[in-house]
């Protein structure tokens, strides 16, 4: 019994940790100033304002959401599109070169971002395209090795006479693909596209090297401003955190069992 | 961009004996089946699990048609399919690769024509005290949050792998700081870590403790981003322990304790020897990660106080972009290629006596 209480408290005390610092941005999100050094920290602000909140969404930073969800968007869309042809050629068809190219492949997983900014940089420099919408996504919308190998990973766990009948029926393998192999592919897809969506949303470094302009300023490299330009006035750094924060909780809140998904496709058990 | 979650590496499932039992299918993982985790599998005498699609069990290799049934117009479709990745591949990750290493025998801060010098890149490196010493800062970031963030994570899964209640409640609770974003976490954590409004000091006041000015402090700066590590990883790594651990049968610990293996016995006798491709993937994933750390450093502290948080892919950063010394940089992009690269190729080994990498 002792047992069990101290399991369970235990498990409260994680739980609590995990949560924490989210709660402690609502609750300073909607402090004033004076209530800042006023309450304890974990303690709600009374009445609570919504001047803050009033005061970010009134400046620039929906722009800066609005330009973080389209690459949002687009990225995850390229990513699914270009990784599920991809990884569908790797796991069901045959063709010359196709287990080196796929080493390729995952040698290149390996590739850490940090090595590879540089290069990208004066890449786009060259091209023209720093400060542009192609710049900040052309690197990432083809697609990620991580997200290949995850969805060949899946292809692979389907049955195997899966294409028969439809190619006894005379079907090529783009029909193969998006009618008989798409449907099934729902559940690995709203995973890729839930990891996806959360590292485009809170991607940073490299939207910080190649923009520099509001057209394409994210809300991760507007937020990082926020700290050099506010200081320590965290009432309105929560209050911008909340924003930035809230489409990821409801994304969560709605899709974690896709999250959990993403352990399984990995093919580990 | 993706940081350390566009990292991945090839899954290991258990011995060489084992087929292609490792990609699991798209049922949840908590369900408790058993199926496929190769070390398992051998231990349970090498029968097909159930759930292993049968057939699976016929073409190990995965070939959805087999080698009969090839088709001419196949080959091209494929091509065809690949072609836009591959060109991403290319231009993107390998292009870029070899133009780090070619960079970094060049002298270049963009208004000039570049310069080139050889070696000299490496000789400067050689004497860089300020690069050694963000090396040193990474490592010892690496050693602070690593070993912590996968023990908790493992202490984590084994509570939870159990008849409880709410066992789900709880695994997304876990799990809530991974998708956090990193900038804004930072400055949750600068807030957190405030010397005199903070949580954490008017907590640790409460219980008579005057608490550090955490972030200003050069002896705790670099543990407390580490820690905002730790807090963030745990929970995402918890599930894949948790996975790994309902593939372990439980005939497996019924047998060991009738055996007289005491708990502690079980665990690094049991436990933690099965748990190998998952060790494995937890480690590789999350070590290539920390040693790109950057955006919790660039929100919380900027490299400070006094360099205390410098870490490598901060000085790198800065290199680069505020000194415009690009051929430098590079050199130190090729100086974390090669450690990231070495310290993958150690636990390959590592864990490579155990496991097989099941890539077919």
């Amino acid at each position: 019994m002792t047992k069990r209480i101290l399991l369970y408290a235990t498990l409260a005390v994680g739980a609590f940790v995990s949560v924490f610092p989210y709660l402690l941005v609502v609750l300073t999100a909607f402090k004033t100033q004076a209530q800042l050094s006023s309450t304890p920290p974990w303690l709600p602000g009374l009445p609570p304002t919504a001047d803050n909140l009033a005061e970010m969404l009134g400046g620039d930073f929906p722009r800066f959401i609005l330009n973080t969800a389209v690459m949002t968007a687009l990225l995850t869309a390229g990513q699914l599109v270009f990784t599920t042809f991809a990884a569908y050629a790797f796991a069901r068809l045959r063709f010359r070169g196709r287990d080196v190219l796929f080493w390729l492949f995952v040698a290149t997983m390996m590739v850490p971002s940090a090595v590879t900014m540089i290069p990208l940089f004066l890449i786009m420099r060259e091209l023209d395209l720093v400060n542009t919408w192609y710049g900040l996504l052309a690197p990432y919308v083809l697609g990620t090795p991580y997200g290949i190998f995850l969805m060949r990973q899946f292809f692979k766990s389907l049955p195997a006479g899966l294409e028969e009948a439809a190619r006894i029926d005379g079907a090529g393998s783009l029909t193969i693909l998006l009618r008989v192999m798409l449907p099934l592919c729902r559940p690995a897809l709203g995973t890729l596209a839930i990891i996806t969506v959360i590292s485009s949303w809170n991607s940073f470094l490299w939207p910080l090297i190649i923009t520099s302009g509001d057209d394409t300023k994210v809300i991760t490299v507007a937020i990082a401003t926020l700290k050099d330009g506010i200081g320590v006035d965290y009432h309105l750094m929560m209050a911008g955190s909340l924003i930035a924060l809230a489409p990821m909780v409801a994304i969560f809140i709605f899709f974690q069992k896709y999250i959990v998904r993403s352990v399984v496709l990995t093919g580990l058990k | 961009m993706t940081g350390n979650r566009s990292t991945g590496s090839p899954r290991s499932t258990g011995n060489a004996s084992s087929t292609g039992s490792s990609s699991s299918t798209g049922n949840s993982v908590m369900t408790g089946d058993t199926a496929g985790t190769g070390p398992a599998r051998d231990h349970a005498g090498g029968a097909p699990a159930p759930g292993d699609g049968g057939a699976r069990a016929e073409s190990p290799r995965g070939h959805a048609a087999g080698p009969r049934r090839r088709r001419l117009g196949d080959a091209w479709h494929a091509y065809l399919f690949i072609a836009p990745s591959l060109f991403g591949v290319l231009a993107f990750l390998l292009v870029p690769m070899l133009i780090v290493i070619v960079l970094s025998l060049f002298d270049w801060e963009l208004l000039s024509a570049p310069e080139f010098v050889g070696l000299d890149n490496y000789a400067r490196l050689a004497a860089d005290g300020e690069t050694w010493h963000s090396l040193w800062v990474t490592v010892a970031y690496v050693l602070l949050c690593i070993p912590l963030q996968t023990a908790l994570a493992l202490g984590l899964a084994m509570l939870l792998n159990r008849r409880i209640k709410g066992v789900r409640f709880y695994r997304s609770l876990f799990v809530v700081p991974w998708m956090a974003t990193p900038i804004v976490l930072g400055l949750i954590w600068n807030w957190i870590f405030d010397p005199r409004d903070g949580a954490l000091n008017g907590a640790l006041a409460l219980v008579g403790i005057t608490g550090p000015d955490w972030l200003s402090d050069r002896a705790w700066a670099l543990p407390a981003v580490a820690l905002v590590s730790v807090w963030q990883h745990t929970g995402y790594n918890m599930l894949f322990f948790l996975a790994g651990l309902q593939g372990i049968p439980k005939e497996l610990h019924d047998a060991a304790e009738t055996d007289g293996a005491t708990a502690a016995q079980r665990f690094w006798k049991v436990t933690l020897p099965l748990l190998n491709p998952t060790m494995f993937f937890v480690t590789v994933t999350n070590l290539i990660g920390a040693f790109q750390v950057f955006d919790t450093v660039y929100a919380m502290t900027n490299g400070g106080p006094g360099r205390s948080t410098e870490v490598l892919n901060f000085r790198i950063f800065e290199t680069a972009f505020k000194q415009f010394d690009f051929g430098y940089a590079a050199t130190l992009s090729t100086l974390l290629f090669v450690i990231i690269f070495l310290v993958t190729v150690v636990q390959v080994r590592f864990f490579g006596k155990r496991t097989t990498y099941d890539l077919s």
